[in-house]
């Protein structure tokens, strides 16, 4: 068995081969990122789109977690461009009343998460986002396969 | 709907051996601490008979979320430090764990996640109350949200069952889960856990959060503040992927509830934001 590193909430975690990065995602938006030549690789699992003066936490938010996970992956060896993105989660509570902007924060989650992966010239490979699933996630470091398990049922995607 | 499942289950709840039990302390004290005839003397009384429940309930006083700095070493200087309410809480947490730190199959959730979104869903219950200044309410929806989706625990069986059931029926006809859990099997996990907070003779107020906190517009007038308050924070921890399991997020947030507790926009986002210190502050209670 490969070591299992759990990625919490508001978190980056990164590691390399054969290691294996899991989270558990609702509206919240995991990144996956992966060097397939060094077999390194790294998540953040980010809960709101653009961080605030006022909490500084920077794994919190899509505009600041995604640029350091790349640098800490950067850190531990990773090339720029062998790096690539598979991103999942995003889901929104099944109904929300009119006045409830917070119902679609996944879906900012995921423009967020798109904005800052592109300014960073890193290539998005798989979208497995949105709907209203829990998703439990599981990236697999020594070929950089993502499996995503929701309602009971599981996808594996190897593209990298 | 599924016959077989609807007569297994109406065959639980008319059972009441059936029904989880709760070791007996945990309701006499949430009573007792309603009643002012009870002198705290009796409270503590009442907790110290149970020996091996005292010890894990004098650890929990001295953690970092219930201290408040003095070390704890008897019941008495608990309730003295404390409170009796806080007390109470920390009676209810320790009686009310072993049932649900349990895997619970049917709805996908491991061990111990169902307890971790309950004391989360607790914990945000409270500070909401508190914020809003309805401090009265603070051990009463923190009571709530531990154990506002106890009855899952019972249901979790048939959900397994009639999974696909359940969730085609919330696709074709656009309704949440726990109203495709009633289409499907006669039954959804609010009315059972109402059945089992009847049996452990819980004060109304909990019984309303447990039967209404999916449709808190349904709530007694009386209970309706509380119910909605619940209502918010477990649908908050659920986005925030706590418990989430296969049910997903096929919930509602309700325009009433906002309205009832009166958050802004701003303090939703806030509460939501807050999900990873939440889960910081319950980890040495879990």
């Amino acid at each position: 068995m490969s070591e299992i590193i759990t990625v919490g909430v508001a978190q980056i975690r990164c590691s390399t081969s054969p290691a294996v990065l899991r989270t558990i995602l609702g509206s919240c938006v995991g990144i996956c990122i992966y060097d397939r030549v060094k077999k390194i690789g790294g998540m953040a699992h980010v809960l709101l789109p653009t961080s605030q003066k006022t909490n500084p936490n920077p794994e919190k938010y899509a505009d600041t977690a995604i640029p350091l996970l790349v640098k800490e992956l950067l850190r531990q060896g990773a090339k720029k461009e062998n790096l690539s993105a598979k991103i999942t989660g995003g889901a929104s509570m099944f109904k929300f009343g009119a006045n409830v902007l917070l119902g679609q924060i996944g879906d900012r989650n995921i423009e967020q998460t798109r904005t800052e992966l592109e300014k960073l010239g890193i290539a998005i490979l798989v979208e497995e986002v949105g709907g209203n699933m829990g998703r439990v996630i599981d990236f697999y470091l020594e070929d950089g396969r993502m499996k995503v398990k929701a309602g009971g049922q599981e996808k594996i995607y190897y593209k990298v | 709907m599924d016959q077989n499942i609807k007569k297994q289950i109406d065959a639980i709840i008319t059972n009441i051996d059936r029904l989880p039990p709760l070791p007996e302390v945990a309701g006499k004290v949430i009573n007792m601490v309603n009643d002012p005839d009870v002198s705290f003397k009796q409270v503590a009384q009442e907790i110290s008979k149970n020996q091996a429940m005292t010890a894990n309930i004098l650890k929990l006083c001295n953690s970092a979320f219930f201290s408040k700095g003095k070390e704890i070493t008897s019941i008495d200087r608990a309730i003295v430090t404390l409170g009796l309410k806080e007390v109470k809480d920390i009676v209810f947490l320790v009686a009310a764990k072993p049932l649900m730190v349990k895997p619970v199959i049917g709805y996908d959730l491991a061990q111990g996640d169902l307890w971790t979104q309950g004391l989360a869903v607790a914990t945000m219950s409270r500070d909401i109350a508190i914020s809003k200044k309805k401090k009265e309410l603070a051990d009463v929806v923190f009571t709530g949200g531990i154990i506002h989706n106890v009855g899952k625990v019972v249901i979790a069986l048939f959900v397994q069952q009639a999974f696909r059931d359940i969730l085609a029926l919330v696709q074709a006809q656009n309704i949440a889960f726990h109203q495709a859990e009633k289409e499907i099997m006669g039954y959804n996990h609010q009315e059972i856990g109402e059945k089992i907070l009847e049996k452990w003779n819980f004060p109304q107020v909990l019984r309303s959060i447990v039967r209404y906190y999916q449709e808190p517009g349904n709530a007694p007038a009386e209970h309706s503040l509380a119910v909605s308050i619940v209502h918010i924070a477990n649908a908050i921890c659920l986005m925030g992927g706590i418990g989430i399991g296969s049910d997903g997020l096929f919930h509602e947030i309700r325009d009433e509830a906002i309205k009832k507790v009166a958050l802004s926009q701003q303090e939703l986002e806030g509460l939501f934001s807050r999900v990873p210190e939440i889960l910081k502050q319950i980890r040495d209670i879990q």
